[in-house]
């Protein structure tokens, strides 16, 4: 071959280099867009946020706005974090429990009860909603963050246990059979060494099933209707007779998204881990 | 206390929880689908009607069989869509270069948000009037400047399509991200030197080694596809007309709009049953793993 | 301190066998090693003992104690970790004190006993560390310190040299073996290395398949192997072991070739063991038999040679000087005196079954 054959090989290497380039910076832009739309609308007065406009006169108005009457979104919130909070401070313990059993005992029946516990994750929410309405409508708890609790233990316990089970694989059982030659019974062992080593873990698996209770929508929206509204079913709150109130469903937008977002990026090593339950390491 | 005591103490609490809040709805729903089950009829949730309502929903309701075929094309298309675009940026990624931790962190984001707020902002971005996709697709593709998306069947559809792979590409890219740095570095080099090209490399070496992980995202984004509600419901409510309408979305209008509980309950039921073996095929890999 | 009885001791995983029907007596104040090659049983036996696995049948006794149903917590035994077994989340201090803490022994009585653990390891600098910032022989260590802590009456050792490194192994040997003549505590320790095995032990119990080989002092086990296992497992190089047969006083490999005169019955099928040590190297003719240098390695401290002899290859010891090429025809003479017969049917020495090798009379 020759130098000049060479020389047009390293061309179109750097080419290449240079398209790969571009198309991330692409699909990276297309990824953010939406987002930024919406913090750009969120800033927007109520007659900018109807032209396409880049350059405008920031205003922090939306925010204050969507707090007060009639939408309310400090209710929302409030509604929003206590369920969320209160449905993984539920869910964390009580799958612990069970995670550390799982993945240091050999239980009868282990193989069908962690298949049922996987499967619970892929059943339709639309499918288990609807006993719970007829039966929350029987005893009072539509329209409450109880019920509501309730409800989105369905959707996080089975993250949480194949989740904290995960980790609990991960710590060395030489430990724990240190600690018990040293004299500790299994509680002792469970207290002094699994839960200090897996608290990383616990925390993860408890932001995750945070998210996922904060971003619920199809539960909220059917069980409640005033005094439990979560804040993605309050977005629906800015639909006005004269269309949607695009400035203020960004600004709630952005209420909803942000602290998600520093969430997801506290635990993003363990995000594609948690959502595949171990599938995908 | 003796292990094996403690052992079934220690899940128990869980069990309880899975069964009251899945296993229990589950098995009441299948038992609502067998009744007249009307909410605003005091004692009809007990009355039986055998397999009516399924017979019903097969037989008499061409809305049913609408919102089958919606989401039979939507998953399609969401699954192979999101599945390619994922796999390129994945390759796209992988080598590394400046921007690979970057980007990766930014990824996180989409998948962050709440599905209902995706929706919300892609039915901001086709806003006739002042949506910004509106007016790039305008801009690009002169024929699509004056349609207004939302109100178009197919179109509405389409804007469906694209905000749910928008949604799950960065998921999907970051476990792809994942099986691709695990295949031995070796392997490829190994292909190289023995005169591989890089097309090659692709199809003969990286691909039957992303396969199980191809697999697992394939059979996950499957499920969530059939599963799709919160989007569809901010973005078109299934609109215009039913030209939108998911199998989720049709058992929510019955059972919570029209008060048809035992209906909705059956076709709900309908609707678990590819669940069941996508799970199954799910948990093959899962177990495998472990 | 106390003694140790395992009694019938049995282990089952489903159809495999882990451990089959073995007893042990093991002597207040011995150290007992078991030895054999990975999956042999040696890790189950030290863990049945340890509480860690519930033996599916047979009696463990520590004193005068059936322990079978009593927790690990409660068998009074201290464990070493081939993997350490630390605390991460704990200072060298509260790792080596955990064992006093937590069965509540009064708080004056901890700082002396960890200080004084910790100086027995020389560990006395690095109390305030955590085991991540410590080295891997700094690890073992606070292992050790962590089971001399409190005096125990046994002490359960799992192979814990064996993340070591080469040269940190041999120091730390010693260690472990000046430590364990003073404290005096009986002592159980799992290896598959015969070194430690030989070097440590009082007595050494040679494991395979689940079944205890030998069970002897590491001379006995040295000098008198009893099967052809132990006779391949133990020693470096390992024996020498030559098919053959014997007519006439004479041992001659399975190709017909003479190798030594031997005072032994006639037999048809048998096999030769001989230490590469009883194996002299002369020139050529000048020994018993020819041979033909296959490889010729120099140690340092003395050298090997691989010989091809009778179709077979036999190792031989040679001190440091000599020089050999390879394909160089030499001459090679058995010791008669450290002659091994097996039967390579069952393996088993052959001491008075008709044939009888020079070792057994």
């Amino acid at each position: 071959m020759t130098r000049a054959h060479f020389k047009k090989t390293h061309l179109k290497r750097s080419l290449i280099k240079l398209l790969q380039t571009v198309l991330i910076l692409l699909a990276t832009l297309i990824m953010l867009v939406p987002i930024l739309w919406i913090f750009l609308a969120a800033f927007k007065n109520h007659i900018d946020v109807f032209q396409l406009k880049l350059l405008f006169t920031p205003t922090l108005q939306n925010f204050l706005t969507v707090f007060e009457a009639p939408y309310h979104l400090g209710q929302k919130l409030i509604n929003s974090t206590i369920v969320a909070f209160v449905t993984v401070l539920i869910a964390i313990p009580i799958a612990t429990m069970a995670a550390y059993s799982f993945s240091r005992f050999k239980l009868v029946g282990e193989t069908a009860m962690l298949v049922t516990i996987l499967a619970t994750q892929f059943v339709p929410a639309v499918v288990i909603v609807l006993p719970f309405f007829v039966m929350f409508r029987d005893v009072g708890l539509l329209d409450t963050r109880i019920g509501l609790v309730l409800v989105n233990l369905a959707i996080v316990m089975p993250f949480a246990i194949w989740m904290i089970k995960g980790f609990i694989d991960g710590i060395p059982i030489d430990t724990e059979e240190a600690a018990m030659v040293d004299g500790s019974s299994r509680l002792q062992v469970i207290r002094n060494i699994v839960l200090p080593m897996a608290a990383p873990g616990l925390l993860t698996a408890g932001i995750f099933c945070f998210i996922i209770a904060w971003n619920e929508f199809l539960f909220a929206l059917i069980l409640t209707n005033r005094e439990a509204v979560t804040l993605p079913i309050g977005l629906a709150l800015f639909k006005a007779e004269e269309g949607d109130l695009w400035n203020l469903l960004s600004a709630a937008g952005i209420i909803i998204m942000v602290p998600m977002f520093v969430l997801a990026l506290l635990i993003r090593k363990y995000f594609v881990q948690g959502m595949t339950m171990g599938a995908v390491r | 206390m003796r292990d094996r005591t403690l052992k079934y103490l220690l899940v128990a609490p869980a069990v309880l929880v899975v069964f009251a809040t899945t296993i229990w709805p589950l098995i009441e729903s299948l038992r609502l689908s067998f009744t007249v089950g009307r909410l605003n009829k005091p004692g009809s949730l007990d009355q039986y009607i055998g397999w009516e309502n399924y017979t019903w929903a097969f037989l008499y309701e061409p809305a049913f069989w609408n919102s089958v075929t919606v989401t039979a094309i939507y998953t399609v298309l969401t699954v192979v869509l999101t599945t390619l675009f994922a796999l390129a940026l994945a390759l796209l990624l992988v080598p590394g270069g400046r921007f690979r931790s970057g980007v990766q962190t930014l990824l996180i984001l989409p998948f962050a948000m709440s599905p209902a707020l995706i929706g919300v902002s892609f039915r901001f971005m086709f806003n006739p009037e002042f949506g910004l996709f509106d007016a790039l697709f305008g801009v690009m593709i002169p024929p699509l400047a004056d349609v207004s998306w939302l109100a178009d069947p197919v179109l509405a559809f389409a804007v469906c399509v694209m905000a749910d792979v928008w949604g799950w590409i960065p998921f999907l890219t970051l476990v792809l991200i994942g099986g691709l740095a695990s295949i031995p570095r070796e392997t490829l080099e190994a292909a190289q030197v023995d005169g591989a090209s890089g097309w090659r490399v692709f199809r003969d070496i990286t691909l039957p080694q992303l396969a199980p992980v191809l697999a697992v995202v394939i059979i996950l984004k499957t499920i969530f596809s059939l599963k799709t509600f919160d989007q569809i419901f901010m973005l078109t409510n299934g609109g215009p007309g039913t030209a939108t309408q998911t199998l989720s979305h049709y058992i929510y209008f019955n059972g919570m709009k029209y008060g048809q509980i035992g209906y909705a309950s059956s076709v709900a039921w309908l609707m678990v049953i590819p669940m069941i073996f996508l799970t199954y095929a799910y948990a093959r890999y899962v177990f495998r793993k472990n | 301190m106390a003694s140790v009885s395992l009694r019938n001791l049995t282990k089952r995983w489903g159809s495999f066998v882990g451990v089959d029907n073995q007893s042990i007596d093991i002597a207040d104040r011995e150290f007992l090693v078991l030895l054999g090659p990975s999956g042999c049983g040696k890790t189950t036996t030290m863990r049945m003992i340890a509480g860690l696995e519930e033996p599916t049948d047979g009696e463990i006794w520590i004193g005068d104690q059936l322990v079978n149903d009593a927790l690990p917590k409660d068998r009074d035994v201290a464990m070493v970790f081939q993997n350490y077994g630390l605390y991460p989340h704990m200072t060298v201090y509260d790792n080596i004190a955990y064992p006093l803490k937590v069965r509540d022994t009064p708080k004056e009585n901890i700082a002396p006993r960890v200080q004084r653990a910790a100086e027995q390891v020389e560990l006395s600098g690095f109390l305030d560390r955590k085991p991540k910032e410590l080295s891997g022989g700094q690890r073992q260590r606070v292992a050790l310190a962590r089971a001399i802590v409190r005096t125990p009456q046994l002490f359960l050792m799992d192979e814990p040299l064996s993340n070591l490194d080469a040269k940190l192994r041999v120091s730390m040997r010693a260690e472990l073996k000046h430590l364990s003549r003073e404290l005096k505590i009986t002592t159980v320790y799992v290896t598959h290395d015969q070194i430690e095995a030989m070097t440590l032990a009082d007595r050494v119990a040679v494991m395979k398949d689940g079944v205890i080989q030998q069970l002897g002092t590491p001379d006995e086990i040295y000098d008198d192997p009893q099967n052809l296992f132990v006779a391949g497992f133990i020693g470096s190089p390992a024996m020498n072991l030559v098919n053959g047969s014997i007519a006439n006083g004479v041992f001659s490999s399975a190709d017909g070739t003479p190798m030594v005169n031997i005072d032994a019955d006639d037999c048809s099928s048998v096999t030769l063991g001989v230490r590469a040590d009883d194996v002299t190297a002369i020139d050529k003719g000048q020994g018993f038999t020819d041979a033909v240098v296959y490889a010729y390695e120099n140690t340092g401290e003395n050298t090997l040679l691989t010989v091809l002899c009778g179709g077979q290859r036999i190792i031989v010891r040679g001190d440091r000087h000599l020089r050999k090429e390879q394909d160089e025809v030499i001459g090679i003479t058995l010791n008669a005196a450290n002659l091994y017969l097996f039967d390579p049917e069952s393996g088993l020495r052959l001491r008075d079954t008709g044939v009888r090798d020079n070792r057994s009379r």
